[in-house]
């Protein structure tokens, strides 16, 4: 048993590092993100995805502009909503939630009035007591306070209100006390928790005799489940190599951003784009027939029109012919434009 | 010889956005961008394919957010003249680029798939709800419910009522719209977490899908993986699990398909290339430049340098990624079905906003996959999930793993620094609604429908995209005020009704605003089942 259990922390410790290193990533995605984006505040640059970091797939479906500071105060603010949440309920509560197979996450709040109590209570010990959180191991029990397999405590900051707790070990249940731990040692439950159980880290070693395959179709199954083809190795092994080879090649998970991986570009940033449109425009009797490239156009009610072209490199001939409405007058004018980049 | 089933699944989801008291909201773009890049141009392949008397099985999720949006006569006014827009601006690219060929061909194919947007939207009554269901009529496509707000189940666990509303609404709207109850669900993000299944069973509903892992971690150990179903212990609700390397062909940003380099970039939109004066009528009305969807340059390279895009080549690339696709199927489904001595299932599930809005060419590639599975082999037959279960009644029976199909597999991307915050309101209201549904049995008038509202405005809280987006750390103002903004109006109401003080005036005000679920009852809430 022990053996099992070092080796889950070896693999947890394994896992944390991998979260660790791909936090970085992520975070540097998102400084090379922002300073582009003053630079697409500040010009019309264009925005090209591999200059982009950071925005998957499943992103895109919530992008519509960049992010531009400043404009976006000028938006209308809601009315009601500028006003704040309450930063009390007034009611003591202590919630656990389970973040993954290792970490928990636990808020409270406790009423002042709760506080008095104790304080009431304990009087001189009230001051030096240390705020603390005790974790219970409460495993396929029935929890009563004083049968939890283990406990482990964390001396939290006085002004927390919330905590994640690595508890280091998959498929447990967990309990946790927020309570005072006092100079003379003993230990002050001020709230209980809801119990939560953490999902395994990998297979269950319990099988079904009537649905039992044997080990190695298993194994081999898992492996192909995960997409790592059939090479056969530790049943835990394939879902913590596909978590690897995830974090390093931009995943595949739809929720959640995946930390794309971008190379450093190392070269200077500067650019410049230039672009050139021509614009052709006259006038002629209002109920003339005028075509422009042999095309007819729509003339304006003062008989005036303007047309705008994207202006490649090379010679543009512009045949623009204009008909009397008896068709009896016709007059062609050819512009012709030539446009050279150097 | 048919050895296996393909069951691919596409999730339609956009969160409830709608903003009357406003004449353009950027975010709006984003139902709008869905219809024209994803949900047409899906209609236009399906209509096509029943057409041409070709068969195919197809899951759907479309939730119950998405349903209310696309059948909201405010969105279908703006979506009209969105489009309107579009065709507008298509036409003037169209004599823009008069002297450049590689482009004018391109402004003629947007014009075209504009307007082709606008006669698909009115030929269903500008409501494209009632076309899925036509496919659903004709037996090609299983539409299945999701949460009603898309709320994330695996954080509700200490205020499971909520869970039980999120199933109840969906489950009351899904048989107003299609004449009969959702048999399957997608759990919002895939959120799965032991016992959830009950709630399932409650709301009526036979099967839903996780993420492999669910079922691979599951206890006892699955004898076939996720090549075949299970069924939920206690509550005998089957459970599809993800297929990984299909999933990833598709989805992976390095090795997925989308990333070709003859596939349309996504980030070249004229309405950041072009000049400002030019373009201003159709970006936003503030003057800040967003995407118009219009985009002439395909991926090219890693440089920023790109090339126009062209069309056929594309297409070209599709067919062969539709034929890379079903080769590899046949590969993994001839090892599997030696291995288990049995017709493996193979479970694909993507975002459907994937194909179309971000991958130009994702509904074109599955056009040639479905006319490839009909037409050019016998050994993949497509599938839903109640077909399957049809016809192979007997599956092992275990429970589940948590799990979510997010960042790492379970819940960190709603549970982080930038969002943990909001758990503990979400939840103190979900206690308050608890306690609501205790209190007034048979209400009426103004207080039943301030309770009906407050449910509303939970509800809309609960969106997982909320939590989601202020993950991602880009755009987080508007969904800072989102949540926000349904929180304080559910504190209000909460504090009028037990103060028997309702505001009348107000209280009309945010039903205008936000009035999704017109029939809500907000008993759906209630601790214990009715």
């Amino acid at each position: 048993m022990a053996k099992i259990i070092r080796k889950i922390k070896k693999i947890s410790q394994k896992l944390k590092r991998v979260s660790v290193k791909t936090g970085k990533v992520f975070k540097k995605a998102v400084t090379v993100t922002k300073k582009k984006k003053t630079a697409a505040a500040k010009t019309r640059r264009v925005i090209s995805p591999r200059q982009l970091p950071g925005i998957s797939a499943e992103q895109a479906k919530y992008f519509t502009h960049p992010e531009v500071t400043p404009k976006e105060a000028k938006r209308p603010a809601f009315q009601l909503e500028s006003s704040q949440l309450p930063q009390k309920y007034d009611r003591d509560t202590l919630v656990l939630m389970v973040r993954d197979p290792w970490w928990l996450y636990s808020y409270w709040e406790v009423r002042d009035s709760t506080y008095q109590k104790f304080k009431n209570e304990l009087g001189r010990f009230f001051d030096t007591a240390k705020k603390t959180l005790r974790v219970y191991d409460v495993s396929y029990i029935n929890f009563n306070g004083s049968n939890a397999h283990r406990y482990f405590d964390i001396d939290i900051t006085h002004n927390a209100n919330s905590w994640y707790i690595d508890t280091a070990a998959p498929g447990r249940s967990w309990c946790v006390d927020l309570g005072l731990k006092l100079s003379d040692g003993r230990f002050i439950t001020i709230l209980r928790s809801n119990i939560v159980t953490t999902p395994l880290d990998g297979p269950s070693w319990i099988t079904d005799e009537e649905w039992m395959g044997p080990d190695d179709l298993f194994v081999k199954l898992y492996s192909s489940a995960v997409g790592l083809g059939s090479s056969p190795g530790k049943v835990k092994k394939p879902w913590l190599e596909l978590q690897r080879r995830l974090a390093a090649s931009g995943g595949l998970f739809s929720a959640g951003f995946s930390p794309v991986k971008k190379k450093e570009e190392s070269k200077r940033k500067f650019w410049l784009v230039v672009n050139t449109e021509l614009i052709v425009y006259g006038a002629t009797e209002p109920d003339a027939k005028v075509s422009v490239m042999g095309k007819p156009i729509t003339l304006r009610p003062d008989g005036t029109f303007s047309l705008r072209f994207s202006l490649p490199d090379g010679k543009q001939i512009i045949p623009v012919k204009g008909k009397s409405s008896d068709g009896i007058d016709e007059i062609t004018i050819t512009p012709i434009v030539t446009k050279e980049t150097r | 010889m048919n050895k296996g089933y393909l069951c691919f699944v596409l999730h339609t989801h956009l969160p409830y956005v709608r903003h009357p008291e406003f004449d353009d909201f950027l975010e709006e773009d984003w139902l709008y961008e869905a219809i024209t890049e994803t949900y047409v141009p899906l209609i236009d392949i399906f209509e096509r394919l029943v057409r041409d008397g070709v068969d195919f099985r197809i899951t759907m999720s479309l939730t119950p957010t998405l349903i209310s949006m696309l059948g909201d006569g405010l969105l279908q006014e703006r979506y009209a003249r969105h489009i309107e827009k579009l065709i507008e601006l298509a036409d003037k690219e169209l004599e823009r680029t008069r002297f450049e060929p590689e482009f004018n061909r391109l402004a003629k194919m947007y014009s075209e798939r504009f307007q082709l947007c606008r006669d698909v939207f009115n030929r269903y009554g500008r409501n494209l709800v009632s076309a899925f269901k036509k496919f659903q009529d004709l037996g090609k496509i299983e539409i299945i419910t999701c949460g009603a707000t898309h709320g994330y189940f695996p954080l509700m666990e200490t205020t499971k009522s909520s869970i039980r509303a999120q199933l109840k609404v969906a489950q009351s709207q899904y048989e107003k719209i299609f004449g009969r109850p959702a048999r399957g669900i997608w759990l919002p993000e895939c959120g799965y977490n032991p016992g959830d299944d009950h709630f399932l069973k409650e709301a009526g509903l036979k099967y839903f899908f996780t993420d492999a892992h669910a079922i691979l971690h599951g206890s006892p150990r699955p004898k076939y993986g996720v090549f075949a179903p299970v069924y939920c212990k206690g509550s005998h609700i089957a459970c599809f699990g993800r297929d990984l390397e299909s999933s990833k062909q598709v989805w992976s940003s390095v090795e997925g398909y989308p990333g070709d380099y003859v596939y349309r970039e996504f980030y070249r939109d004229i309405g950041f290339d072009l000049d400002h004066e030019y373009i201003k009528p159709y970006i936003s009305s503030d003057g800040i430049r967003i995407n118009t969807g219009i985009k002439y340059y395909r991926i090219t390279g890693n440089s920023p340098e790109k090339k126009p895009y062209v069309a056929e080549w594309a297409s070209e690339k599709a067919a062969q990624h539709a034929g890379n696709f079903m080769f590899n199927r046949h590969k993994q489904i001839e090892y599997l079905y030696d291995l288990l001595q049995k017709k493996p299932i193979i479970v694909s599930p993507y975002d459907t906003e994937l194909f179309g809005h971000w991958w130009f060419e994702g509904p074109i590639w599955l056009d040639f996959l479905i006319r490839k599975i009909h037409f050019d082999q016998d050994m993949i037959r497509m599938i839903t999930p109640m077909e399957y279960l049809e016809e192979n009644p007997r599956n092992q029976v275990i429970t589940p793993s948590m799990s979510s199909w997010g960042y790492k597999g379970y819940s960190e991307v709603w549970l982080q620094g930038t969002n943990d915050w909001i758990y503990r309101h979400l939840h103190e209201a979900s206690r308050r609604m608890e306690e609501l549904t205790a209190l007034y049995r048979e209400p009426y008038g103004l207080i039943k429908r301030a309770l009906n509202q407050a449910l509303r405005e939970l509800l809309l809280a609960q969106s997982s995209d909320w939590a989601f987006i202020l993950a991602t750390g880009t755009h987080t103002s508007y969904a800072l005020k989102r949540t926000k903004e349904h929180l304080l109006r559910f504190i209000k109401l909460y504090d009028d009704i037990k103060a028997h003080a309702v505001d009348e005036p107000w209280l009309s005000e945010i039903e205008r605003k936000d009035n999704i679920f017109p029939d809500i009852d907000f008993r759906a809430h209630c601790q214990i089942p009715a």
